[in-house]
């Protein structure tokens, strides 16, 4: 009997692994389509070759400085509003948690707006500034609003977090109306989640904050796990209720606060990816979260080639194409729940 | 002194006194039933004797020690306690169920060990679970369900079990097979056992010792026969009934006929 449930554990654990080999190579697919498409078309023999070194200058520049960062930062942002929205999900008990629809991500927005208004030499200098301001903006809106009594209540954070982001984001737009035009267009663009005027050092802006918290998200999914079973059972467990939640609820703020700040107002991605791991694998965090992660990367590094290439040369800010795959689901979901 | 007792317990929701200044001691090795009227507080105790309640004053103490001051993973390593309906997220299977009962013994990155593997086996196999391992929680009949949590708190290893009415929304059937369960747990390993029990003759037949408890105070404990009277039934239950020798076994049955409100 002890081999045969062995035997189980193995089978279980085999299914994962050829999610995540799938998604990995989807991703891997989806960069090398994207690397070849574009306003300016590169046939894959030719990006091979540049790759190894051997290309025209041209070619070099489109594909070192315009193409590849964008792709590598879509990768980045979207593996942090997914896991952001995993966690939310987690804690909250609530699958319809998200960055976007709990106001983190329109505190991040109102952070960064703030920044502009006021120093607007910071959008030549954003990279390293703004995730500090977005950070900021986004903690105060979730802290502040949904602490009561020196506990944050799932419920309550949720629609607290509806209600206030929609305030947010009306006091963003009373900034952005005050802004000079130019600094307006930047605002603007930005809000709506663009990748455009992408380059090397919003990657390394970004790259810091996904590497310490995406491996500690990981971490945490044991903590994850026991949370989902309510609060007198993960108490029951052996968990700090309170203060883990906390800690996770500012991990999930620090994620997509940075991936907002470099990406902008970047919806769904934290709502639907988790959705779609946890259909696929079973919502153990262990195996959900890493399919999780890479379902957000190859989301947005296929919603940013459509962006790219779907009204060539006239770019689509790569936050509608997520909205426009990810508000229909939302709704999906909203009408199984109820 | 029982190595698990409370003194001097307040415990409060929302500013709300609930019970003031309650001692309690539960004994080793037994089962013990908390009966009591709807609202009389038997829940809210059982919650502060697994630190799941902090209280306002007074505490809950596991071989002297306060045990809502002690590190919470050490207490998860000796109580267990189920909650009344707790409910698993969607898709989550019987086993991973019963694996989230190693929690109290993991660290981050780490993997389920033998040992812990032996042990969710041992707690599939004790609860009739085998052979749904693989099946989500919420695909399984109440029973089903409850064993299946019941298996999660056995995982944990504790010497002690504390469950919030088990057998509430059951069938019959399966109320007899989660009292059953609970008793053999008692017999065979010597677990204490404590749960909260809404039916006083489920109480008096599978539990060795019952504190029943009126307004947040303990009415009456010790033995059923002891403690299950006239007296008590009209004073702590508001009912007059007839209490006659169990057939089978020679508990007191109680048979209610009129309400003393």
């Amino acid at each position: 009997m002890l081999d045969q449930m062995r035997m189980s554990n193995a089978l279980t654990l085999s299914q994962p692994i050829r999610v995540m080999l799938l998604l990995g190579a989807l991703i891997v697919g989806a960069s090398v389509l994207s690397l070849n498409i574009g306003f300016i078309q590169l046939a894959p023999f030719d990006v091979l070759k540049t790759v190894l070194g051997q290309g025209s200058e041209r070619q070099e520049l489109i594909l070192f400085q315009f193409r590849l960062p964008r792709i590598v930062l879509a990768i980045l942002i979207g593996m942090g509003l997914a896991a952001s929205g995993a966690i939310l999900q987690g804690v909250s008990r609530n699958g319809l948690a998200d960055p976007g629809l709990l106001g983190i991500n329109a505190g991040a927005g109102l952070g960064v707006i703030t920044l502009i208004l006021f120093y607007p030499a910071a959008q030549a200098s954003v990279p390293f500034l703004l995730p500090l301001a977005a950070l900021g903006g986004a903690a105060l809106v979730i802290y502040t609003l949904a602490y009561k009594h020196g506990e944050v209540t799932p419920s309550r954070l949720l629609l607290v977090g509806i209600a206030v982001g929609f305030g947010i984001g009306a006091v963003t737009l009373v900034f952005s109306l005050r802004m000079d035009p130019n600094v307006y267009r930047f605002a603007v663009v930005w809000l709506a989640g663009t990748n455009s005027a992408t380059t090397w050092s919003y990657v390394l802006a970004l790259l810091p904050w996904t590497t310490v918290l995406v491996p500690l998200t990981i971490y945490k999914a044991k903590m994850l796990n026991v949370l989902n079973l309510g609060d007198q059972v993960a108490v029951g467990l052996g968990a700090s209720v309170e203060w883990q939640r906390r800690l996770l609820i500012l991990i999930a703020v620090a994620l997509a606060g940075s991936s907002v700040a470099v990406g902008g107002g970047i919806a769904f991605i934290g709502l639907v990816c988790p959705h779609l791991a946890r259909r696929l694998v079973g919502p153990a965090h262990q195996v959900m979260l890493p399919v999780t992660l890479l379902l957000g990367a190859l989301l947005l590094v296929v919603a940013d080639t459509l962006a790219r290439n779907l009204l060539a040369p006239v770019e689509i800010p790569a936050g509608i194409v997520v909205a426009v795959i990810g508000a229909p689901y939302f709704l999906y979901l909203l009408a199984r729940t109820s | 002194m029982s190595r698990l007792h409370a003194e001097a317990l307040s415990l409060a929701y929302t500013g709300q006194l609930v019970v003031d200044n309650l001692s309690v001691e539960i004994p080793e090795g037994k089962i013990t039933a908390l009966v009591g009227a709807n609202g009389s507080g038997k829940s809210t105790i059982l919650k502060a004797l697994a630190r799941v309640l902090k209280p306002q004053g007074g505490a809950a103490y596991l071989d002297g020690k306060a045990i809502h001051r002690e590190p919470t993973k050490a207490i998860a390593q000796q109580i267990a306690i189920l909650p009344q309906n707790p409910e698993a997220p969607d898709g989550l299977t019987v086993k991973e169920l019963v694996s989230y009962g190693r929690f109290p013994y993991q660290k981050g990155f780490g993997t389920l060990s033998i040992d812990d593997k032996k042990i969710i086996y041992w707690a599939l196999d004790v609860t009739g679970m085998v052979e749904l391992a693989g099946r989500p929680v919420g695909e399984l009949s109440g029973g089903q369900r409850q064993r299946a949590w019941i298996a999660m708190a056995l995982a944990q290893g504790t010497s002690r079990l504390l469950l919030d009415e088990p057998t509430t929304f059951l069938d019959m059937a399966y109320q007899m097979e989660v009292l059953q369960l609970l008793e053999r747990l008692n017999r065979e390993e010597g677990r204490t056992i404590v749960m909260v029990v809404h039916d006083l003759n489920h109480a008096a037949r599978y539990a060795q010792h019952i504190i029943a408890i009126l307004d947040g105070t303990v009415a009456a404990a010790g033995p059923p026969h002891e403690v299950i009277t006239h007296d008590m039934l009209r004073h702590v239950f508001a009912i007059k009934a007839d209490i006659i020798p169990d057939p089978s076994c020679g508990v007191p049955l109680c048979i209610p006929f009129a309400s003393v409100r």
